[in-house]
C-alpha cells in the first residue's frame, strides 16, 4: 500500500461516516416498525397483569390496573407457593434440556457437515424428517414406551424426548459449514490432532454462536412445550409452568377460570426468557474467523 | 493433495458414526419407535360386543388399511387441506419476508438500536400459549379490541373474528409469533460471515443495499431454503393458532385444519387409530410436499463444494 | 454397506420393541385385588387426580385421622383433556388410585375398563344419593363406577334490578322468556336479554333433560340413541328461532366478551347451574349483589322441573393396587359429615349428598340480595331429572359444538344441527360394532 492511497481511504471513511447517520436511518426505521408490531401484544399482557380480577373485564382493553403487586401475591400465595416450584421445573426442563440439545446438535451438525461417510444423507433425512411428525401424534406413544420403561410421571421423561432437535442439527450443520473452514481442520489433522481434539479445540470455539442459537431456541421451545409435559406427568409438583398455569385456566367445569392469576404467571413466565435472550446477545456480537481466513 | 483427500476419508473411519451416534439413538428410541407404534395403531381398529361396558366388551383388531379408507375419503379433511394450504402460502410470504427484511436490516453496517430491536421481535416467541386465548380475545373480540374503533371508521360491523376475516387474524398470530424465531435463524448465518466478505464490494462504491441484494441473499440462500421447508412443515402442521382462537369465535370447527382433525380423534373422539392414519397421511404429504421442494432447489442448498 | 446394515439393525430393533409392546397392549387388564391385603410395611399410599380448589386441606382432615392411608392430592386441569389423560394413564398401565370423573365421562371410563367396579365396597352409600344421581354412576347395571361427588342443577341466574330497569318480570314459561327477550331488545338495543353458547354442550343438554329428553337408552344389549327426540328439537327449535329473530345473543360462555356483558349489563339472564356464584363472583364482580337465582322458565305453566349442568363423582381407578382402601376414603369424601361441610366451605361445591345439600344455610357473599338463596337452590335442586349418557358422549359433544357454531354463524335451524349430532353419534357407535336398537 503507497502513501498516495491512505487519504483517499481515509476520505473514502469519512464520507462514510457522514452518510451513515442517514444510511442508519433506513433500516433503524423498518426495525423499529417491527419491534412495536410485537411489542404491542406483549404489552397487553403487561397490562393486563396490572388488572385485577375486577378490572378486568369492566375496564378498557389498554388502560394500567391497580393491582399488580396483589395479583402477584396472590400467584405466589396459590396454593402454597406451587407457582415458585413450577418456575424452578420448568428452567430445570429448559436448561438441562437445551443444554443437551445443543451438545448433541453440535456433535451430529459436525459430523454431517464436515465427514463424507455412506449414510450421510440417509441419516441427514431421517433427523430432520422427525419434524414431519407432530408432537400431538408422538406424544401418546411416547408416554406409552416411558411408561414401560418405568420413567412416565417423572423428570426423566420431559427431558428426554426434548433432547433431540432436528432444528439445532440442521442449525448445526448449516453454521458449522460456514463458520469452520476445513484448511483448519486440514491444518490441525497434519499437526497430529486426534478426530475429537479437532472437533473439540479447533471446531468447537467456532461453532459457539450458533450453538448459542440452538441452545435459546431449544430453551425456549421447552419452555412453551405443554402437550408432552401434560401427558407425561400426574404429579402437580412436577409441572412445568404450561401445564400449571392451564390447570388455572381449565379450572374444570364448575370452577371459574382465574385469569388474573394467569395473565400475571404469563408476564412472569417471560421474564427469565428476556434475561437469558439478554445474555446470550453477546455470543452474536463478534465475527469470529476473519483471522483464520486470510491465513 | 490426492494422496491427503484419499487418507482423510480412511481415518474418518468410526469417527462421524460415534459423533452421530447421540443423535440417532434418541431419534430411534423418540422418533423411529413411536413412528412405528403409530403405524401399528393405523392398522387397527376397535370392535366392542354387547353393550361396550364392562371388562371384555372391547377388543383391538385387525383392520387392514380402513382407517387409511375412511381418512383419505373424508371430505373434511381434505377441505381443512385446501384452508391450511392458502392460509399457509400467505403466513409463509409474509413471515419469511419479514424475518429476512429484519435480518438483513440488522446485519447492515450503520443501524441503530439493533440489540433492543432484536430482543423485541424475538419477544412474541417467548409468550406462553396459554395466555394466547386470553390476549387474542381480548386484542380481537368487538366489545374488547382496541381496534374496533379503528376497524368501524373503516366501515360497518368490521369483525376480526368474522367469518371473512379469521383466517387473517390467525395468520397474523403465527407471522406476530414466528418472525423472531426465523430472523434469528437467518441472522446467525449471517453473522457466521466475516465482515471482510463486504469489504471488497464496498471499496468498489457498493451500496449497503447493492450489498444485501448481490452478496448477502446469495449467502443466505441455503438458510432461506430450509426455513422454508421448516416453515412448510409447520404450516401443514398448523394447530396451536386455530385452537387457541376456537373457544372465542364460532367460524372455526374442530377440524379446521388437518392436525386438529388428528387431536380430536386421538384426544376427544378417544379413537387413536383413526387419528393414527390420519397423521400418517399428513406426514406423507408433508415428506412428499417438502422433499419435492427440496429437490427442486437441491443444488443450492447446502453452499458445500 | 453401512447403510445397509443400519437399516437393518433399526429394522430389528423396531420390531422387537413392537413385538413387546403389542404383548403388552393386548393384555387384560389386572385381576380385581384381593381384599383386605394385610397392613405390611408402612401406610398404603393413594393418589387423587381432581381439579376440586383446596382439596389438600380436605384431604388433610382425612390423613390426620387415618394414619394408615394416606392419600396425596394431585390437582389437574379440568375438562375433557382431563378425561383424555386419566384413559391415556390407565392404558399405559400408571393411572392415579383415585380420579375425579365428571358424570358425561364416565361411561366412556367404564368402556376403557378404567375404572373399577365398586359394587362390593360401597355398602349402603345408595341412600345418600337421589335416584337421579345414583343412576348417573350405575350406568342402569348392577355395577356401582363411582360415588357422585357434586351435581349441576340448573337454574336461571337473572339481574334483578336491571329487570326492575326494564320492567320484566321473572319469566315463569319459555314463552315468557321469549317475550321479554323482545322487550328488552326493543328498549335498549345493546342490552340482549340472554345468550346461546355453541361451545356449551353440558348447557344444551340440561336444558334438553329438562324438557325431558332421553339421549341413550339401553334395551337388552342394544343401545338406543335419541339425540333428536322431540323433546331435544322443541329446545333446539326455541332457541334457534330466538337467535335468528336477534332477540337473543350469539356469543359463547366463560369468554372475555362474555365476562365483560355481565359486569357491564348487557346481558341480563344466564341459565346456568348452581355452581354459577363461584363464576359469576370472579368474572363479573361489578354484579355483587345485583343478581338472583329462579327455576328456569317451564315449558308448561305449572311445571316444576330442571336439568343438570355438570357434576362429577369420585371414581377408582381398575388398575388400583389399593381398590378398597380407595373405595372408602371415596366414600368418606362425599357421605361423612365433616367431609361435605368441608367440601362446601372449602371446595365450593354443590355436593351431590342429600345430606350435604343440608349443609349450605348462608347466602354466598355474592348473592348478599337473596338471603334464601340456598333454600331455593335445594327446592330446585330436588326437581332436576338427567339421562342416561352413552358410551361416546364425547363424540355428540363435539358435533354440538361445530353443528351449532355453523348454526349460529349461519342463523340456520338448530333442529338441523341437532340432527347432526345424532348422526355423528350413530356413526361413531357403528363404526366401533355397537348393536343399536332403532
Amino acid at each position: 500500500m503507497s502513501i498516495g492511497v491512505l487519504p483517499a481511504r481515509t476520505a473514502a471513511r469519512h464520507a462514510r461516516a457522514r452518510g451513515g447517520a442517514l444510511r442508519g436511518a433506513v433500516p433503524t426505521g423498518i426495525l423499529l416498525l417491527g419491534a412495536i408490531y410485537c411489542l404491542f401484544p406483549v404489552s397487553w399482557v403487561l397490562i393486563a397483569a396490572t388488572k385485577t380480577p375486577g378490572e378486568l373485564f369492566s375496564t378498557a382493553t389498554l388502560d394500567i390496573g391497580s393491582g399488580l403487586w396483589s395479583n402477584i401475591a396472590d400467584l405466589l400465595a396459590y396454593r402454597d407457593g406451587v407457582f415458585l416450584l413450577w418456575l424452578l421445573n420448568t428452567f430445570l426442563y429448559a436448561g438441562v434440556g437445551a443444554a443437551l440439545s445443543a451438545a448433541v446438535s453440535a456433535t451430529a451438525g459436525y459430523a454431517l457437515a464436515k465427514y463424507r461417510f455412506p449414510g450421510r444423507n440417509l441419516a441427514f433425512n431421517l433427523l430432520i424428517g422427525g419434524i414431519l411428525v407432530p408432537a400431538v401424534v408422538l406424544a401418546v406413544p411416547q408416554y406409552l414406551l416411558l411408561s414401560r420403561a418405568g420413567l412416565a410421571d417423572t423428570y426423566w421423561s420431559v427431558l428426554l424426548p426434548q433432547i433431540l432437535s432436528p432444528y439445532g442439527i440442521y442449525l448445526a450443520r448449516i453454521y458449522t459449514t460456514a463458520a469452520v473452514p476445513n484448511s483448519l481442520l486440514e491444518a490441525a489433522r497434519i499437526d497430529g490432532a486426534g478426530h475429537w481434539r479437532i472437533f473439540s479445540r479447533v471446531a468447537l470455539p467456532l461453532m459457539v454462536p450458533g450453538l448459542v442459537t440452538i441452545f435459546l431456541f431449544q430453551f425456549v421451545a421447552i419452555w412453551n412445550n405443554f402437550l408432552l409435559p401434560f401427558i407425561m406427568l400426574g404429579d402437580d409438583r412436577a409441572f412445568p409452568l404450561t401445564v400449571g398455569l392451564y390447570t388455572l385456566l381449565a379450572a374444570g367445569a364448575n370452577q371459574p377460570s382465574l385469569f388474573n392469576l394467569i395473565l400475571t404467571g404469563a408476564m412472569l413466565s417471560i421474564i427469565p426468557l428476556v434475561a437469558l435472550f439478554l445474555t446470550m446477545q453477546r455470543y452474536w456480537r463478534t465475527d469470529l474467523s476473519s483471522g483464520a481466513v486470510k491465513s | 493433495m490426492t494422496k491427503r483427500k484419499g487418507a482423510r476419508v480412511n481415518r474418518a473411519g468410526a469417527a462421524p458414526y460415534l459423533f452421530l451416534a447421540p443423535a440417532m439413538v434418541l431419534f430411534t428410541l423418540f422418533l423411529a419407535l413411536p413412528i412405528g407404534y403409530t403405524i401399528y395403531l393405523s392398522l387397527r381398529r376397535v370392535q366392542v360386543s354387547g353393550l361396550g361396558l364392562g371388562r371384555g366388551s372391547r377388543r383391538e383388531v385387525f383392520a387392514g388399511l380402513d382407517n387409511y379408507a375412511a381418512a383419505v375419503a373424508d371430505a373434511e379433511l381434505w377441505a381443512g387441506w385446501l384452508r391450511v394450504l392458502g392460509y399457509g402460502a400467505m403466513v409463509l410470504a409474509v413471515m419469511l419476508g419479514l424475518a429476512l427484511l429484519f435480518a438483513l436490516m440488522l446485519d447492515t453496517a450503520h443501524v441503530r438500536l439493533a440489540r433492543f430491536t432484536r430482543i423485541a421481535i424475538f419477544l412474541p416467541y417467548a409468550v406462553p400459549g396459554v395466555a394466547a386465548t386470553l390476549l387474542w380475545g381480548f386484542l380481537y373480540l368487538p366489545s374488547l379490541s382496541p381496534f374496533q374503533g379503528v376497524l368501524e371508521a373503516f366501515g360497518g360491523e368490521a369483525n376480526l373474528l368474522g367469518a371473512g376475516t379469521v383466517v387473517y387474524s390467525m395468520a397474523n398470530v403465527a407471522v406476530w409469533g414466528g418472525v423472531g424465531f426465523n430472523m434469528l435463524v437467518l441472522y446467525t448465518t449471517l453473522r457466521a460471515v466475516p465482515r471482510e466478505y463486504y469489504e471488497a464490494a464496498r471499496i468498489d462504491g457498493a451500496s449497503e443495499l447493492q450489498i444485501a441484494l448481490r452478496v448477502k441473499i446469495p449467502i443466505l440462500i441455503p438458510a432461506i431454503i430450509l426455513t422454508t421447508v421448516f416453515s412448510i412443515i409447520a404450516t401443514i402442521q398448523v394447530f396451536t393458532e386455530p385452537t387457541a382462537l376456537r373457544p372465542i369465535t364460532n367460524t372455526i370447527s374442530s377440524t379446521w385444519s388437518p392436525l386438529m382433525k388428528v387431536y380430536r380423534d386421538a384426544f376427544v373422539i378417544g379413537d387413536v387409530y383413526a387419528a393414527a392414519a390420519t397423521s400418517i397421511v399428513i406426514a406423507a404429504i408433508a415428506l412428499v410436499l417438502s422433499f419435492g421442494f427440496l429437490r427442486v432447489v437441491k443444488n443450492h442448498a447446502f453452499g458445500e463444494g | 454397506m453401512r447403510t445397509r446394515r443400519f437399516s437393518a439393525v433399526a429394522a430389528t430393533l423396531l420390531t422387537a420393541v413392537l413385538a413387546a409392546g403389542c404383548g403388552g397392549s393386548g393384555s387384560d387388564a389386572p385381576e380385581s385385588a384381593p381384599s383386605s391385603a394385610p397392613a405390611a410395611e408402612g401406610p398404603v399410599k393413594l393418589t387423587y387426580w381432581t381439579w376440586v380448589p383446596n382439596m389438600d386441606k380436605i384431604v388433610a382432615v382425612w390423613n390426620n385421622a387415618n394414619p394408615d392411608i394416606q392419600v396425596t392430592v394431585s390437582k389437574q386441569a379440568g375438562g375433557d383433556d382431563a378425561s383424555a389423560k386419566f384413559l391415556t394413564a390407565a392404558k399405559a398401565g400408571n393411572p392415579p388410585d383415585l380420579v375425579q370423573a365428571e358424570y358425561q365421562h364416565l361411561p366412556s371410563f367404564v368402556a376403557a375398563d378404567a375404572v373399577a367396579d365398586l359394587s362390593q365396597l360401597v355398602g349402603d352409600a345408595k341412600g345418600e344419593f337421589s335416584e337421579g344421581l345414583w343412576n348417573l354412576v350405575t350406568l342402569g347395571t348392577d355395577a356401582v363406577y363411582g360415588i357422585p361427588q357434586d351435581s349441576g342443577p340448573m337454574m336461571l341466574y337473572y339481574r334483578a334490578d336491571l329487570f326492575k330497569k326494564y320492567g320484566i318480570e321473572v319469566p315463569k314459561t319459555w314463552d315468557e322468556y321469549a317475550e321479554a327477550a323482545r322487550t328488552v331488545r326493543k328498549k335498549d338495543p345493546k342490552v340482549y336479554l340472554g345468550t346461546f353458547s355453541s361451545k356449551d354442550p353440558g348447557s344444551f343438554a340440561g336444558l334438553a333433560q329438562q324438557a325431558g329428553a332421553q339421549w341413550w337408552s339401553i334395551s337388552g344389549e342394544s343401545w338406543k340413541v335419541a339425540v333428536n327426540d322431540a323433546a331435544t328439537l322443541k329446545v333446539a327449535d326455541y332457541w334457534g328461532g330466538l337467535v335468528k329473530e336477534g332477540v337473543i345473543d350469539d356469543m359463547p360462555y366463560f369468554t372475555p366478551e362474555w365476562n365483560k356483558a355481565l359486569n357491564d349489563g348487557t346481558l341480563l339472564t344466564w341459565p346456568s347451574a348452581v355452581w354459577g356464584p363461584g363464576v359469576l363472583d370472579a368474572n363479573a364482580p361489578k354484579g355483587k349483589g345485583k343478581w338472583a337465582i329462579a327455576p328456569l322458565p317451564q315449558w308448561n305453566a305449572g311445571e316444576n322441573v330442571s336439568g343438570f349442568w355438570g357434576g362429577s363423582s369420585t371414581a377408582v381407578a381398575a388398575g388400583s393396587k389399593h381398590k378398597e382402601q380407595a373405595a372408602k376414603f371415596a366414600t368418606w369424601l362425599n357421605t361423612d359429615p365433616e367431609a361435605l361441610a368441608l367440601l362446601v366451605k372449602e371446595g365450593a361445591i354443590y355436593p351431590a349428598s342429600t345430606k350435604g345439600q343440608g349443609v349450605l344455610t348462608e347466602a354466598p357473599a355474592y348473592f348478599s340480595g337473596q338471603p334464601d338463596f340456598w333454600q331455593k337452590a335445594n327446592e330446585i335442586a330436588g326437581t332436576a331429572r338427567g339421562f342416561t349418557f352413552g358410551p361416546n358422549v364425547n363424540v355428540t359433544y363435539n358435533a354440538f359444538k361445530d353443528a351449532f357454531d355453523k348454526a349460529v354463524q349461519n342463523k340456520s335451524s338448530f333442529a338441523d344441527a341437532v340432527t347432526a349430532m345424532q348422526d355423528a353419534t350413530i356413526a361413531d357407535m357403528r363404526k366401533s360394532g355397537f348393536q343399536l336398537a332403532q
